[in-house]
């Protein structure tokens, strides 16, 4: 709990919550949730060793649809467009740019990244799993819980582990908020499917803002209910259960819990740390800082679902505001917050038609937001204790599917030659390296790890990093053992798979 | 493979390589000889000193049917024999035996036991005394497999003058002993109030109405609570909406979900809900499970998804850990990668099951890393009968129905007589109610139960009315604090209704239900005689007497005139005609069909208006289909139609007033296509009567169920439990599970992000502000008598002095919607509303 004297010390707010009152309600949950047989932690004498949290809070900004490293973080040569040149003989769409990092260097549309590259660690080494036939929530599911589906029981969403390792930061803040991802899109169900604490119990489950811009809402009365009559109500419910003849039935933990739910939520609604949620709180020219040049927010209400270029170009904003909102939330305590860009099949990052156009879009939209979120951090002191982790399921290529010695079903054809346009920054989906980005949190500035071939195969040469050793790094950082487990069905099950993750140690300054 | 065994198999791969080629000379070094503790002096006794030691660090993985790296305890000669990495002592020799130097742990990756913590010197010094004793062994101490716990059929008598109360119920005559043993003096039954609104949620899972309970507590006969949960369970339509979410938790059935995108997945939606409502014999329905026809495969398919998918779950081994699960209370789970360490079974017991549902015969894979050993298709508990691995597929699986639905299989039943009382009681006789290796707190009252299923031929509805009419099940419910081990039955527990008897709960009191059910079923499956049971008379109709056999081409206009003093609340025609038709309502067209096999449903209720309307279908008969080379020239014709209309009553009760109309010879027709003939004012007085061709299931068509299964699901639009539609925000905030895994207990504590879905979610507040419209125009006339309402539907009871005061406060005079809604939301989040009492 220094951690949270130390956080708030940074910004000189008050939390505006009655510590001793959240001990009181939350043991006795604890307590609630033994008898209801929720799952015990589990820690061998090996992994119990404390490890020195080096962050409180973490947020992972999810380039949902495969983010091409080739493209982004990890340029190859750049072959402008040309009609009539192989695919093969196409590798980077963007030419390469400078960082602040002498040994850094990344693709044009990302300058205001690279300006802050010094601030942080670039991975060119992520390895997806290998999962054959490709799926991408199937990948999903595997970055987001460390285990391939199916599985025999409900694998918990990282932040759902961290929620419940760590708890909320701030009680009047749910633990694990998840913005940006909707689900009624292609793939909803799957994405549902990794979306949740599973048996952990939904006390940990995420808190979904898929509307950032709507954020208030999902902290207000609801709609067409004024405040005044929010509390009205509220105290109406106490009269009646005092009046109530309840007391026949004697009192148990299952009326209990259901007592303490509601006064959190309650609690949660009428909290100073609900003003977080609203952006029309956040004054203008700092808004302005997260989102693509000329791009009106308002607009991002009406986006579009249709596949083609429109619904990018409406929807510009709404990674931008995510990221501003996680900022906010984050400066009042939040523990895990994820940003999706949004996977929906076939656009986004998606990119197997329009790519390269595609890609200009999705640079304007994390460009200014990913920069601004690390200097805003830095300057309200938070980025030391705030990890942020950019990642994607996997990465992409113009030819290979899967890995170079582990090709899987071709899932789009590629042309002999490229004569459109809307094949120029086409790709299939790569698994053998792909890059994530790191910030604050203890972790290293202007740090690369990882190389990658300079030719096409573009696969990892050096650092192979796989998704337990990444979350075990998270984990590290948090002061959780990757040996962690949690016990259901008298069996331990671990945070990351079979508890085999290892903290990539050189990452951490 | 959720489990951390992978890296501990692979050090062991790594033990057994360098035993195996230094096992010869597993002698120990001076230094380490010198470090063993000295053997204990006296004379070793092998049951009480050698034999806790063995089962407490040695038995998990070398005893009970487990021999890692070929090492197995379970007699002396298996002992003596050793494993893959030699001998394990040499009798006489301690300070020379493999054993003493693993248990010492000179080399840090080959210490024994792998699992848990390292033995005390003193007990090392007990086993080298023994050794050099010459291991000695008790006769008859074995460390082999225990034989299976609630497997065989018992026949249990009942208590001692059992005769002399014929009218008890058996369940409480067990329990007698059960009380008697703890000293507890079970308490009187909860009153008929409690009772009626306990019943109803457990039997069909709705709220008794305000009706159904004056009823039920007016009622002078004395076994009236006997006659209620009959009469419940006899509500075959109500029964199986409320079962098909446990069986579809169970059976991890549902309408959306993983798989289903790539085919890897198939719904069992209609074939369980007849099965339900139909009460299938259980053996039947574990049969057809099992042994699947193309309706029930479903579930023993599993889900795949796009991909390669682990070992550990392809769906055979998916079947395996399924089927264990459901039917036997078995957790193969574990097994399916490696010899499970929370229980005795094998992976050669997981993939043995799996194999009998394999295509080809699996290779059996340990942790990922392929054995060389083929399964061998048997069921877990081979005593029940073998399985010929040689049997193409469709035999095998029909082989292990048969095992497994045979009465020598008393755990079947047993596992489902548990599961049933866990749900009434919120807790099982055995607990875990998926561990049904361990034994019951009451062994008898679970034999009685299970033996009774099978005399009574399966019939579960019987077993749940033993248990509902029991004194056990109607005494005062206890807290459900009182959980774990020192549990002892004192009556039901409190316990939390499910997301759906929640929903349906909210639905009973506003009169609001889910739009229309998403699960595709035959809401006719258990309702015999409903066929026949139209509100009016429906018949085929045509201008001419025989067009059922012969009719010329033609179209044929039809017309009726209906009058309707209000608008209705819902009014939806299925209509079916041989060979087209156009239907108009009031001059514009409402909708049209051409094939007479499927009748179409068709929403009607946007074209009518208060008054008079007209219904006109321009039906068409027409010859033959071109391709035929002979072409008649006349061709069965005929047009039969159903509307629907109900308007809700003035006074409160969901169920709603019947404008119902139907094709007969009411009807009036004309083969000439005259101006504005679709339209209310025109003037059709002298056409001539239809002539009726008989009723719905009339040949030559026999459209008679179909027709009713159209019209069945047109009446459960705007009536739809929860039960029937996808899990929405709310739902899932409230524990509905993503059926992406075998779920048999729902978890029940409130939780926070449920309870910010209660109070600021949006579903639950479009709910209530329909629901207090809803109650405004039709069901109290003053604020008291909404108030008074909404608390007999809501907690079967009145409201006190003091609460209807507070409410009526609330809900203003005259009553105001915002106030409704605010009562209408504090009375749903009250415990007493949420809890089953």
């Amino acid at each position: 709990m220094n951690v949270q004297n130390l956080i708030h010390a940074g910004t000189g707010q008050p939390h505006g919550f009655n510590r001793r009152d959240f001990l009181k309600t939350t043991s006795a949950a604890t307590l609630g949730a033994l008898a209801a047989g929720y799952p015990r932690a589990l820690l061998a004498e090996e992994a119990a060793a404390k490890i020195a949290p080096t962050a409180d809070t973490v947020i992972v900004l999810w380039m949902g649809g495969g983010m091409a490293a080739t493209e982004t973080f990890d340029p190859k040569r750049y072959t402008p467009f040309e009609k009539g040149m192989k695919p093969d003989g196409m590798w980077s769409t963007f030419p390469t740019i400078d960082t602040a990092v002498d040994q850094i260097k990344i693709t044009q549309g990302l300058e205001r990244v690279a300006k802050v590259m010094d601030r942080g660690t670039l991975i060119r080494s992520y390895t997806a799993g290998d999962l054959g036939f490709i799926l991408h929530s199937r990948h999903q599911y595997h970055w987001h819980t460390g285990y391939q589906p199916p599985q025999t029981v409900a694998a918990p969403h990282i932040g759902a582990a961290i929620a419940r390792t760590l708890g909320p930061l701030n009680d009047a803040v749910p633990p694990f908020i998840n913005i940006g991802q909707r689900f009624d899109v292609g793939e909803g169900e799957e994405l549902k499917a990794f979306t949740t604490a599973g048996f952990l119990g939904s006390e940990h489950g995420p808190f979904n803002i898929p509307y950032p811009h709507q954020a208030a809402d999902a902290v207000r009365p609801p709609s067409g209910m004024s405040p005044g009559r929010f509390e009205d109500r509220n105290k109406f419910y106490k009269k009646l259960l005092a009046s109530s003849p309840v007391g026949e039935f004697g009192s148990d933990y299952q009326k209990e819990s259901l007592l303490r739910s509601l006064d959190n939520a309650h609690r949660l609604l009428s909290s100073p740390a609900a003003k977080a949620f609203d952006l029309s709180l956040e004054p203008k020219e700092s808004l302005a800082k997260y989102l693509p040049e000329g791009v009106d927010p308002a607009q991002a209400a009406s986006a579009k679902q249709t596949r083609d270029g429109s619904y990018e170009s409406q929807t510009l904003a709404r990674f931008g505001l995510g990221c501003l909102l996680a900022r906010r939330l984050a400066e009042v305590g939040a523990r895990y917050i994820e940003v999706t860009t949004e996977y929906i099949p076939f656009l986004n990052w998606d990119t197997h038609e329009h790519g390269h156009e595609k890609l200009t879009n999705m640079k304007k939209q994390i460009d200014g937001a990913i920069s601004q979120l690390v200097l805003d951090l830095e300057a309200r002191g938070l980025l030391k204790r705030t990890l942020i982790v950019l990642a994607s399921e996997f990465s992409r290529d113009a030819l290979i599917e899967g890995k170079p010695d582990k090709k899987v079903k071709d899932q789009v054809p590629v042309p002999d030659t490229i004569d459109d346009i809307k094949n120029y920054g086409m790709h299939r989906h790569f698994t053998d390296a792909g890059c994530v980005l790191m910030f604050g949190g203890g972790i290293k500035g202007g740090h690369l790890h990882g190389v990658t071939n300079d030719e096409r195969p573009f696969k990892t040469l050096k650092d192979r990093v796989i998704i337990e050793d990444l979350h075990a790094t998270i984990f590290h950082a948090l002061g959780i053992s990757p040996k962690l487990a949690y016990e259901i069905e008298q069996r331990p099950f671990y945070v990351t798979r079979d508890g085999l993750g290892k903290p990539i140690t050189s990452l951490f300054g | 493979m959720p489990y951390q065994m992978k890296r501990n198999s692979y050090s062991w791969a790594i033990l057994a390589l360098l035993c195996g080629q230094f096992a010869s000379l597993a002698k120990m070094t001076p230094e380490q000889t010198a470090k063993l503790p000295t053997p204990a002096l006296h004379s070793v006794n092998f049951s009480s000193e050698i034999k806790p030691i063995l089962e407490a660090s040695c038995m998990k993985c070398h005893g009970r049917g487990k021999s890692k790296g070929g090492f197995s305890i379970e007699t002396r000669e298996t002992f003596l024999k050793g494993g893959d990495t030699g001998a394990a002592i040499v009798s006489g020799r301690s300070e020379e035996s493999l054993m003493i130097e693993l248990v010492m742990g000179f080399d840090p990756d080959s210490v024994m036991p792998k699992k848990g913590s390292k033995l005390k010197p003193e007990q090392i010094a007990l086993l080298r005394a023994w050794i050099d004793q010459g291991a000695k062994w008790d006769g008859g101490v074995t460390f082999g497999k225990l034989p299976p716990q609630n497997l065989q059929p018992a026949n249990p008598a009942l208590p001692a003058g059992a005769d002399a109360f014929v009218s008890r119920n058996s369940i409480d005559m067990i329990l007698e002993g059960h009380f008697a043993k703890h000293g507890l003096k079970p308490g009187e039954p909860v009153d008929d109030r409690v009772f009626a609104r306990r019943v109803y949620l457990d039997a069909i899972g709705m709220l008794p109405t305000p009706d159904e309970l004056a009823g039920f507590l007016s009622d002078p006969a004395t076994d009236k609570r006997n006659l209620l949960v009959r009469r419940l369970l006899a509500d075959n339509q109500r029964y199986a909406e409320h079962w098909l979410t446990f069986w579809n938790d169970l059976l991890r059935n549902d309408y959306k979900g993983t798989g289903y995108i790539d085919n890897g997945r198939k719904q069992i939606t209609g074939w369980l809900y007849e099965a339900l409502a139909t009460n299938m014999r259980y053996d039947r329905f574990v049969r057809e499970l099992i042994d699947p026809n193309s309706e029930s495969e479903g579930f023993a398919k599993g889900i795949l998804w796009r991909g390669t998918v682990n070992a550990s779950q392809t769906p055979p081994i998916q079947a395996a850990q399924n089927i264990s699960q459901v039917f036997m209370g078995v957790n193969l789970k574990c097994a399916s990668c490696h010899d499970s360490f929370i229980n005795d079974w094998t992976l050669a017991d997981a993939y043995g099951l799996a194999n009998i549902y394999a295509d080809e015969p699996l290779e059996m894979v340990h942790c990922d890393k392929p054995t060389g050993l083929k399964a061998v298709s048997q069921f877990i508990y081979p005593e029940l009968g073998g399985i010929d691995g040689n049997l193409p597929k469709a035999e095998r699986t029909r082989r292990l129905a048969e095992i497994m639905t045979q009465r020598q299989n008393a755990r079947l039943t047993r596992t489902v007589v548990n599961r049933l009382w866990a749900r009434f009681m919120g807790r099982g006789l055995v607990e875990p109610v998926d561990d049904m290796e361990r034994p019951a707190w009451s062994p008898e009252l679970l034999d009685w139960l299970a033996t009774d299923l099978t005399e009574n031929r399966y019939n579960l509805k019987k077993t749940i009315e033993r248990i509902l009419t029991s004194q056990a099940y109607q005494l005062a419910a206890t807290p459900a604090t009182e959980q774990g081990k020192d549990y002892v039955f004192r009556g039901p527990l409190v316990r939390r209704l499910s997301a759906e008897q929640y929903l349906d709960a909210l639905s009973s009191i506003t009169g609001v239900w889910q739009a229309k059910p998403e699960a595709q079923v035959d809401f006719l499956a258990g309702t015999p005689g409903a066929l026949t049971r139209f509100a009016v008379p429906v018949r085929w109709v045509w201008n001419s007497q025989n067009a059922a056999e012969k009719a010329e081409p033609a179209t044929v206009y039809f017309r009726k005139a209906i009058s309707l003093a209000e608008m209705p609340a819902s009014a939806l025609i299925v209509v079916s005609c041989d060979n087209s038709y156009v239907l108009h309502i009031n001059g514009k067209e409402a909708g049209s069909g051409r094939d007479h096999t499927k009748p179409n449903l068709i929403d009607i209720r946007k074209h009518l208006v208060k008054g008079t309307n007209v219904i006109a279908i321009a039906a068409v008969n027409d010859l033959a289909a071109p391709d035929k080379k002979e072409s008649p020239q006349t061709s069965p014709a005929g047009l039969i139609c159903y509307a629907r209309i109900r308007t809700e009553p003035a006074g409160a009760r969901p169920s709603l007033e019947v404008l119902d109309f139907a094709s007969n010879a009411s009807w009036r027709w004309s083969t000439n296509k005259m101006d504005n003939w679709t339209k209310a004012d025109f003037d059709a007085s002298s056409w001539p009567n239809a002539l009726e061709l008989g009723d719905s299931d009339a040949a030559p068509w026999k459209l008679g169920k179909k027709f009713a299964q159209v019209l069945s699901g047109a009446a459960r639009q705007g009536l739809t439990r929860a039960s029937l539609v996808s899990a929405d925000s709310l739902m899932l905030a409230l524990g509905r599970p993503n059926r992406e895994q075998v779920m048999t207990t729902r978890a029940t504590i409130a939780t926070t992000l449920q309870a910010l879905e209660l109070t600021n979610g949006q579903t639950l507040a479009e709910d209530l502000k329909k629901g207090a419209e809803t109650l405004l125009q039709s069901a109290a006339k003053s604020t008291d008598d909404l108030v008074g309402l909404t608390y007999t539907r809501a907690l079967s009871r009145s409201p006190t002095p003091g609460e209807a005061r507070l409410g009526a406060e609330l809900v203003g005079t005259p009553a105001m919607r915002e106030g409704v809604e605010d009562l209408l939301w504090a009375v749903a989040m009250l415990p007493e509303f949420q809890l089953i009492y």
